[in-house]
């Protein structure tokens, strides 16, 4: 250890929260349209920024502009977003570069043609310029000032990161310190596959910051994969070979596109402080080229490296990684495809004792052949198993490379077809020098990094329909298979090595290999190609869909896993009912029934995403009884068309849904059509469930079959005439149904897009908060969310319609959704506390996006402005005093509820924390809530810190009711109309069916 | 589920419902029966107790709420053997006619002086308006209350720690 690093141990620094209170809130503002096409960075070109746009808002605001960069720092984040939003900036559109599938997999290259007598294989490969968008949603910091930068944050290639910022600032690398949140000093050393987005919201709040002279905190989320997407492919590798009958390897051609593929962070990029040089005619020069390494002997080989542009950092660790991934998926591929053994193929073409006696002992300790497929008729139908070998050879510390780390990988995977999740099972790692490699470690590092955790590794194809912010505990994965992994070392143990310390450091001579085993293992197990990193569950799953589509009609080794689906849509038969009833429904034939799923047979991520799943969608709010088993159904519902009762969905076979194929329970969700064909009623979600992802709906059905099965009594429904025929509702779906899954809408940001699909789709927000139309359909258009009637209460408005005293902001709709309770508002109560307290399952991020969306359809501002807080100050203080006009409202409430609703100037523990001047009830056109509230009072139960109101329908009557809510809409709603029929409404809401208030315990 | 409560001082874990009203687990699980049972609808005053220094009405109070704060009683209200000022203002003003209210009246007095050490005679008034005395001992009830702000500062005198 150098004696600068120990110096920096020791001095431990602020951490995070400690900062955030002096820092200032940046948020960037990118132009719509810039990316990295392989060679240069191209973007839009600023025109101008124009202030005035956000003279409007109050507050300290700077906009920061260098070059095509533009931030806006704020003292308070809500601020700085509302001023993003609002900032009018003019851009110049550029040439757009036709686009090229950066995101895929590159594809083949046309370099050499075929010569006959050998067959010619030819495959390029990818690695994205951002694994991700970063770890998990967290505050990164910067404190630019007297030539020393300071920046707190998460990264995973500090060296990439510091260069970067050393070319923002100008400043020595040794002026740059970077540090993790909790204020410990970062390590130097580069872990994982290359840069994320931690870097590019560092140098976002390292400009700033040298702009506005402090510290500038910027918020790094899912919103950053934008970048990511932005920023594409970083590197290309082109393989070509001609192979001979023999199955030898005769010519072997490599071309990497670039030396190293590390693209620089965006602001920097933005700024026009990266010093780029254009691909212009010296730079592409073949005199530059440089020869990179490959462990193998071919009679002729060929090996290019493009050396990279100055907008490239260098990190040999990434480059080693990239080309192992390339060279051992090739040669992997040349096996599959002329037929031999991979270990056989390297084997064949290595030249090294030492390499090859490896290879030998690997192989032989995991027990590699590969004829025998491991017993693929024992695997449960949905799983597929699958081995993949890679071998690398790397320099040693002086860099030679002969006497450097050899190291032979066999990884085996299980793939499930249904949701594209990969376990990787087993893993035998052989290196013939250095410290003992761990493989129990390796292997989690590699499931996470490579596979996916749930939410980080999706950063390459952001998507509405990920879960978790990858802060839970998803990745603690126990392993399952409980398969051993061993760790052979051929050559003695270099005592004393130095092993790789810290938890999230893995050096490159470890990480090598891993990705390619991985991709040879899920081609052996799926038969597709995985060209580019990471492997998450998304990308499996789309790829075995896409190929099981294309294979349709032809024998495969893959069963296509949707086709129950396809086979009901198919075999639509007609029929007519109803008597003399001309029309003729679609009659829909009953899924055949199927034995319970193995429990084990989904894994525990998946399991935990439908966990999340059932939450957002409230499953149990609806299946469950007061007091009853989770699921088992039961719970009465009064509809205008009668009474019905929810089913038991939990996995027994006689009397839930244990019986369900998945292609049943996809058919329920999207279609409302029960397993037996029967049509289901729309009191049940369906218009709203048929959004969920596939993905989403495969993880709630792991979920719910995992789940311990409860035998219940089924309960019949008393609708009343026509309504009791199901098979009517054929005619109700063809009218009122559409069930497209949810589409994002591409105008939109991530978040939006997370929002609406977890609103539209799985929340069924519109499910209460859409006025319906006579036949019980939600009416949509201008009354989307404009607010209904459900069991008694009013669920208001959720868009432009809002009554709230205060207008809504994002910020508040977080509180209330998050919390149970907005300062500005009120507590959730009724219908809504269940709905609060299943919320509290999702990670923070869905809750956010949720509020994001909502917010949007109030046209609501991100915070609450300096103005609402005043009006809401003045509410307060005009409400203070009650009229004397009204004096047996006046006397009933300072009875019954002055003592939690008045100050007294008593601190108390129990009083009700939000004002009634400020609550969203008393100011809506309708008293129902009110009345609600009145005679049954607020429970919030499961929402932890909310107080409880209690009822007051034995102690008042109808006319104490109304005369107590005709005075609290006078004092606290001065500004409203006085409510008519007040009394009359009470006495309705007594009825038993709307009644709230449920005896406690 | 066991719940884990602070009441005054002393930990205690009780397996409950946590929808259960707080008095009802003061004065049936753990025999603190200081606190009354009145009008069951937070109206009277007659079930407070403290929570973390503030008056809280425990009739309407789900004992989960209270934890992780801590719960002070009239029971707990007196420290080493001496009676609490606020009490003692109230037996030297002989303020009780049945008592049953008594016990909210201090609790708020005491909440009161935490909050403000020299409250104005309006201002123990309006602290006092919600709580219910049905025997009508008011006059004295306010005279201990004043009795007890004097009190209060000698106690504070002695030991000016806060």
């Amino acid at each position: 250890m150098s004696e600068g690093s120990m110096l920096h141990g020791q001095q431990k620094q602020a951490g995070i929260p400690a900062l955030l209170a002096k820092a200032r809130f940046g948020v960037v503002v990118r132009p719509p349209y810039y990316r990295w096409n392989g060679e240069r960075f191209e973007s839009e070109r600023l025109v101008g920024v124009d202030s005035s746009s956000i003279a409007s808002l109050s507050g300290s605001i700077e906009v920061v502009v260098e070059g095509d960069f533009v931030g806006v720092v704020a003292d308070s984040l809500a601020l700085a977003t509302d001023a993003a939003k609002q900032l009018k900036v003019e851009w110049q559109a550029v040439h757009q570069a036709p686009e090229s599938d950066s995101d895929q997999a590159p594809c083949e290259s046309p370099l050499v043609k075929p010569s006959p007598s050998y067959t010619h294989s030819n495959h390029g490969y990818g690695w994205p310029s951002r694994m991700r968008w970063g770890h998990h949603p967290s505050w990164v910091i910067a404190d630019c000032r007297d030539q020393q930068l300071s920046v707190w944050g998460q990264t995973v290639t500090p060296a990439a990161l510091k260069q970067d910022l050393s070319r923002l600032t100008a400043l020595d690398i040794s002026q740059i310190e970077l540090y993790s949140a909790d204020g410990e000093h970062s390590s130097n050393q580069a872990s994982g596959l290359g840069r994320h987005c931690g870097d590019d919201a560092a140098v976002d709040a390292a400009l700033m910051s040298q702009a506005v002279g402090g510290l500038v905190a910027v918020w790094l989320d899912a919103r950053y994969a934008k970048d990511a997407q932005a920023l594409g492919q970083a590197q290309r590798i082109t393989l070509n070979a001609d192979i001979a009958s023999s199955g030898e390897i005769a010519r072997y051609h490599y071309q990497q596109a670039n030396l190293t593929g590390e693209v620089a962070a965006v602001g920097l990029l933005l700024s026009g402080r990266a010093t780029i040089t254009t691909s212009s005619a010296e730079a592409t020069a073949g005199e530059q080229d440089t020869t990179p390494f490959s462990p193998y002997v071919f009679r002729a080989q060929y090996l290019a490296a493009r050396s990279q542009p100055a907008s490239l950092s260098t990190n040999s660790t990434l480059m080693g990684i990239q080309q192992t991934f390339a060279r051992e998926s090739f040669l992997d591929e040349v096996a599959r495809e002329s037929d031999q053994d991979p270990v056989a193929l390297r084997l064949r073409h290595l030249d090294d004792a030492r390499g090859i006696e490896l290879i030998e002992s690997v192989a032989k300790r995991a027990e590699w052949q590969r004829a025998s497929n491991p017993s693929a008729n024992s695997l449960p139908q949905d799983l597929l198993r699958g081995r993949g070998f890679a071998y690398s050879q790397l320099p040693d510390r002086n860099q030679r490379v002969e006497s450097g780390v050899r190291s032979a990988w066999i990884a085996d995977v299980e793939v499930n077809r249904v949701t594209g999740d990969v376990q990787l099972t087993r893993l035998v790692v052989g290196q013939d020098v250095g410290a003992d490699v761990d493989t129990d470690r390796l292997q989690q590092t590699l499931q996470a990094r490579v596979l996916g955790e749930a939410r980080p590794l999706l950063g390459q194809a952001p998507s509405f329909d990920e879960w978790g912010d990858g802060s839970r505990t998803l990745t603690e994965r126990e392993d399952s298979a409980g398969l051993p992994t061993t760790a052979p070392s051929s050559s003695p143990v270099e005592e004393g090595a130095n092993k790789t310390v810290g938890e999230d450091v893995l050096t490159g001579a470890e990480l090598s290999p891993g990705v390619a085993v991985i991709a040879n293992a899920l081609f052996d197990a799926t038969g597709l190609r995985f060209r580019q990193p990471p492997f998450t569950a998304n990308r499996v799953r789309q790829a075995l869909e896409a190929s099981s589509i294309e294979k349709a009609g032809r024998p495969s080794k893959l069963k296509p896993p949707r086709s129950m689906n396809r086979r009901w849509l198919a075999a639509a038969a007609f029929t007519t009912i109803a008597g003399t009833a001309a029309v003729a429904w679609p009659w829909k034939g009953a899924i055949a029934p199927v034995s319970r799923p193995a429990a084990n047979l989904y894994s525990a991520e998946t399991i935990e995403r439908g966990r999340l799943v059932a939450a957002a969608g409230d499953c149990a709010a609806c299946h469950t009884t007061e007091g009853g088993v989770t699921n088992a159904g039961g719970r009465g519902f009064e509809t205008p068309f009668g009474t019905l009762y929810s089913t038991n969905i939990t996995p027994d076979e006689a009397t839930g849904i244990g019986q369900w194929s998945y292609a049943a329970f996809e058919r329920a969700m999207r279609h409302g059509i029960s397993r037996d064909g029967s049509h289901l009623y729309p009191a049940f979600p369906y218009t709203a469930f048929a959004k969920t992802s596939d993905a989403d709906l495969q993880a709630l059905y792991a979920y719910l079959m995992a789940q311990p099965p409860v035998e219940t009594e089924k309960n019949v429904n008393a609708l009343t005439f026509p309504f009791s025929v199901r098979s009517l509702m054929a005619g109700w779906n063809t009218l009122y149904h559409d069930p497209k899954p949810f589409e994002p809408d591409p105008m939109q940001s991530e978040l939006y897009n997370r929002g609406a699909y977890l609103a539209e789709g799985l929340g069924h927000c519109s499910a209460c908060h859409s006025p319906r139309n006579a036949m019980g359909a939600e009416k949509n258009g201008e009354s989307y969310l404009a607010g209904a009637f459900v069991d008694g209460w009013e669920a208001p408005p959720l868009n432009t319609l809002s009554r709230a005293p205060i207008p809504w902001s994002e910020t508040s709709l977080y509180d209330y959704l998050r919390h149970g309770e907005s300062e500005l508002h009120g507590v959730a109560s009724g219908p809504m506390a269940p709905v609060v307290a299943g919320l509290a399952e999702l990670p923070e991020y869905d809750v956010r996006a949720i509020a994001h969306y909502v917010a949007a359809q109030m046209q609501a501002p991100t915070g609450n402005s300096d103005a609402a807080v005043a009006d809401a100050t003045q509410r307060v203080t005009s409400a203070a005093v009650g009229s004397t006009e009204m004096e047996a409202g006046e006397r009933l409430f300072e009875g019954a509820c002055a003592a939690c609703h008045a100050d007294s100037g008593v601190p108390t523990f129990s009083r009700a924390s939000t004002n009634l001047a400020l609550n969203t009830n008393l100011h809506s056109d309708h008293p129902d809530n009110v009345i609600q509230s009145i005679l049954g009072g607020v429970h919030a139960e499961h929402v932890p810190g909310i107080g409880s109101m209690p009822g007051f329908a034995d102690s008042f009557n109808n006319t104490q009711v109304a005369d107590l809510t005709t005075y609290l809409r006078a004092r606290f709603a001065p500004d409203k109309a006085p409510w008519q029929q007040v009394k009359q409404r009470s006495a309705e809401l007594r009825q038993p069916h709307h009644n709230n208030s449920h005896s406690s315990p | 589920m066991t719940l884990k409560l602070t009441i005054n001082g002393q930990e205690r874990e009780l397996a409950v419902p946590p929808q259960t009203p707080l008095l009802n687990v003061l004065r049936n699980d753990l025999a603190l029966n200081g606190p009354k049972y009145g009008c069951g609808l937070g109206e009277c005053g007659a079930c407070s107790v403290l929570i973390n220094g503030m008056a809280a009405r425990t009739c309407v109070l789900p004992v989960s709420a209270a934890v992780g704060h801590e719960v002070t009683t009239l029971d707990g209200l007196s420290q080493g053997g001496e009676l609490d000022p606020v009490q003692q203002a109230f037996i030297d003003a002989q303020a009780a006619q049945c008592g049953y209210c008594l016990n909210g009246m201090i609790i708020t007095v005491r909440a009161l002086l935490n909050h403000n050490t020299q409250p104005s005679a309006q201002q123990i008034r309006t602290a006092l308006e919600h709580n219910l005395c049905r025997c009508g001992t008011h006059v004295e009830i306010l005279q201990a209350a004043e009795r007890a702000v004097i009190l209060n500062a000698a106690v504070l005198q002695e030991a000016p720690h806060e």
